[in-house]
């Protein structure tokens, strides 16, 4: 017997070598920076102006990252499996998402943001999809897939509020956007930090004219929401590449 | 090659066994389906019902600490002697003297249906508690607060444990521990299912009542479950001040203005006020309501365009089957009542 199980215990580290051996991988950084035209976003300080001439400070940016997939020019994809991070400006950490990515040439990236619907039907979920993270309906199942919050002297609601909780995941008003950014022709070697910017301005002009003293909230999936995602889904654009 | 392989799969168990340390192994508690009533579409698979699950979701179910100010457990509106309605209330009450704008539906065999709350915002039970718990005029707190409260007690952290295998307390769990809870209260012993099964008879009013609800009401409250669950207008003109627009307000679609899901005929003698928002004190405004008060509009049920002409004497007798409806033995179960308790007391009804 004892050779037999000599050679077993053998047999069976040779498995666990098998399937624990890896391909040549690295380390990919990818930083979220948020920004008002050129200005660094300052929550609740700075003031800033949109393309419509309307004053607004920021107090809260988030919006979820989902499906983040790197893409190669083989066509080759990675992505980051069930993971959906929540990023969110008053939160340093969030704005960060790390990869590990074993493709040669990596030529795009690419993310939704939003949750898919199967995330929105089937109960509490955790991690950053806890509804405790605030961004989830309560009264109408769902989540909010992006928010800008803050004030405006153009804003005839409450307190001079502007509230654009965008969401809506049943098919005739998905606020769902696919995002490809095109990495040009990086190379692993030098793809080790990814800077994507992020202009709010986007949210008032880009597809549609979404101007704050017209509509000042929006807390509910429909039209308004989906114009703001269009809009929002402009916002993304690839910065520095190291 | 046999014997390899034998002792292969041996050594494979006794490392996962290794792995595992102290096993996790909650009673599984069994749902029972009501023969002839169809089959539950609450996802067991996800959230397997334990003993322990349920006894936590219990414990949570009449925790005041689930509220802003302590006094609002969800036991404060869904109250057992109530059918877990709030006895008496038309609208429900609320932290800081907050009224809310609806009248607590009863709860009762929640594992056959699909949405929740009147307007159906609600998609899934697991979600359903945020809704009263985040309302700033229902229990007003937050999740992170319920959450850091929970956690501050070491009875909880046993009770998680207990449930779930781990000493974590998130919200997916307290959503799940409270689902199985509710899961359970299965009302589906009252004289009318006795009745169903053989095992008593009715009456005679409540054997003419029953004909009559068979033709004039089975539509819309479909046995066994007494609703189809649709959301219908009946023609309650909007009450001002609540602009509550029901089914309206989540699909946004007007065809749905002033609809609201048929609530369950369950236990109906012990649910007043009726209504979605508890404008009916007692059953015979509702049939004054369907006979003479209705006000239709282009969205009421197409059922109901001509209202429904009901006699004096169809409404006893109507009224005679609602009673039958009644299920003391749901009403009194000790299972459901407060953790040390054998029966609902009294001063659970306290506002």
């Amino acid at each position: 017997m004892k050779p037999l199980l000599a050679i077993c215990i053998l047999l069976f580290t040779v498995f666990l070598c098998a399937f624990t051996s890896k391909k040549e991988t690295h380390v990919i950084v990818i930083e979220f920076k948020h920004k008002v035209g050129e200005k660094l976003l300052k929550l609740s300080e700075e003031n800033y102006i949109n393309a419509w001439g309307e004053p607004f400070v920021v107090n809260k940016f988030r919006y979820y990252v989902s499906r983040l997939t790197l893409i190669d020019d083989n066509s080759d994809q990675i992505e980051l499996k069930g993971a959906y991070h929540l990023v969110d400006e008053a939160d340093s950490t969030t704005k960060i998402i790390t990869l590990t990515s074993s493709l040669p040439n990596i030529t795009a990236v690419q993310f939704v943001i939003g949750i898919d619907s199967v995330k929105n039907v089937s109960g509490v979920q955790t991690g950053d999809l806890d509804p405790m993270k605030g961004m989830f309906w309560t009264w109408n199942t769902g989540y909010v897939f992006a928010k800008l919050e803050g004030t405006s002297d153009s804003s005839h609601a409450l307190a001079h509020y502007f509230t654009y909780d965008v969401g809506g995941f049943r098919s005739k008003e998905s606020a769902l956007r696919k995002i490809v950014l095109p990495t040009k022709h990086s190379n692993t070697l030098s793809l080790h930090h990814l800077t994507i910017n992020v202009d709010i301005n986007k949210w008032f002009q880009s597809k549609h004219d979404i101007r704050i003293r017209q509509s000042p909230v929006c807390h509910q999936p429909g039209e308004l929401a989906m114009q703001l995602a269009d809009n929002y889904s402009t916002m993304f654009s690839v910065g520095d590449i190291n | 090659m046999k014997l390899y392989g034998t002792i292969l799969i041996l050594l494979l168990f006794i490392t996962i066994g290794s792995w595992v340390s102290t096993p996790f192994k909650p009673t599984p508690l069994a749902f029972v389906v009501p023969k002839g009533w169809p089959q539950p579409v609450y996802d067991f698979k996800h959230n397997p019902l334990t003993k322990e699950g349920f006894e936590l979701g219990r414990t949570l179910f009449y925790d005041g600490r689930l509220s802003k100010d302590g006094n609002y457990p969800c036991a404060s509106c869904h109250q057992q002697f109530g059918a877990f309605a709030t006895y008496d209330h038309n609208l429900s009450h609320g932290v800081n003297n907050l009224l809310t704008t609806r009248n607590a539906p009863s709860l009762q065999n929640l594992a056959w249906q699909k949405e929740f709350m009147f307007d159906g915002g609600i998609n899934h039970l697991d979600v359903q508690f945020l809704a009263p718990l985040t309302a700033e005029n229902e229990m007003g707190e937050t999740i992170e607060n319920v959450v850091a409260k929970l956690k501050k007690d070491t009875a909880y952290k046993r009770l998680f444990k207990a449930a779930f295998g781990d000493e974590t307390i998130n919200t997916q769990r307290i959503g799940r521990a409270l689902s199985q809870f509710m899961v359970m209260l299965v009302s589906s012993n009252s004289k009318y299912d006795k009745v169903m099964r053989g095992e008593d008879k009715f009456i005679l009013p409540e054997q003419l009542g029953y004909d009559m609800f068979k033709k004039k009401c089975a539509v819309c409250h479909t046995e066994p479950l007494f609703t189809d669950y649709s959301y219908r207008n009946i023609g309650m003109p909007m009450e001002e001040g609540l602009n509550d627009l029901g089914r309206m307000k989540i699909t946004r679609d007007r065809n749905d203005s002033l609809k609201f899901r048929v609530p369950s005929l369950r236990n109906v003698s012990i649910t007043a006020p009726y209504g979605h928002d508890g404008r009916f004190f007692s059953l015979y405004n509702v049939f004054e309501h369907y006979r003479n008060k209705m006000v239709v509009i282009p969205q009421t049920d197409s059922l109901l365009q001509h209202k429904m002409p009901l006699s004096n004497f169809e409404i006893g007798q109507l009224t005679a089957f609602l009673r039958t409806l009644t299920d003391t033995s749901f009403l009194k179960n000790p299972m459901f009542a407060p953790p040390g308790y054998e029966i609902t007391p009294v001063f659970i009804h306290n506002h």
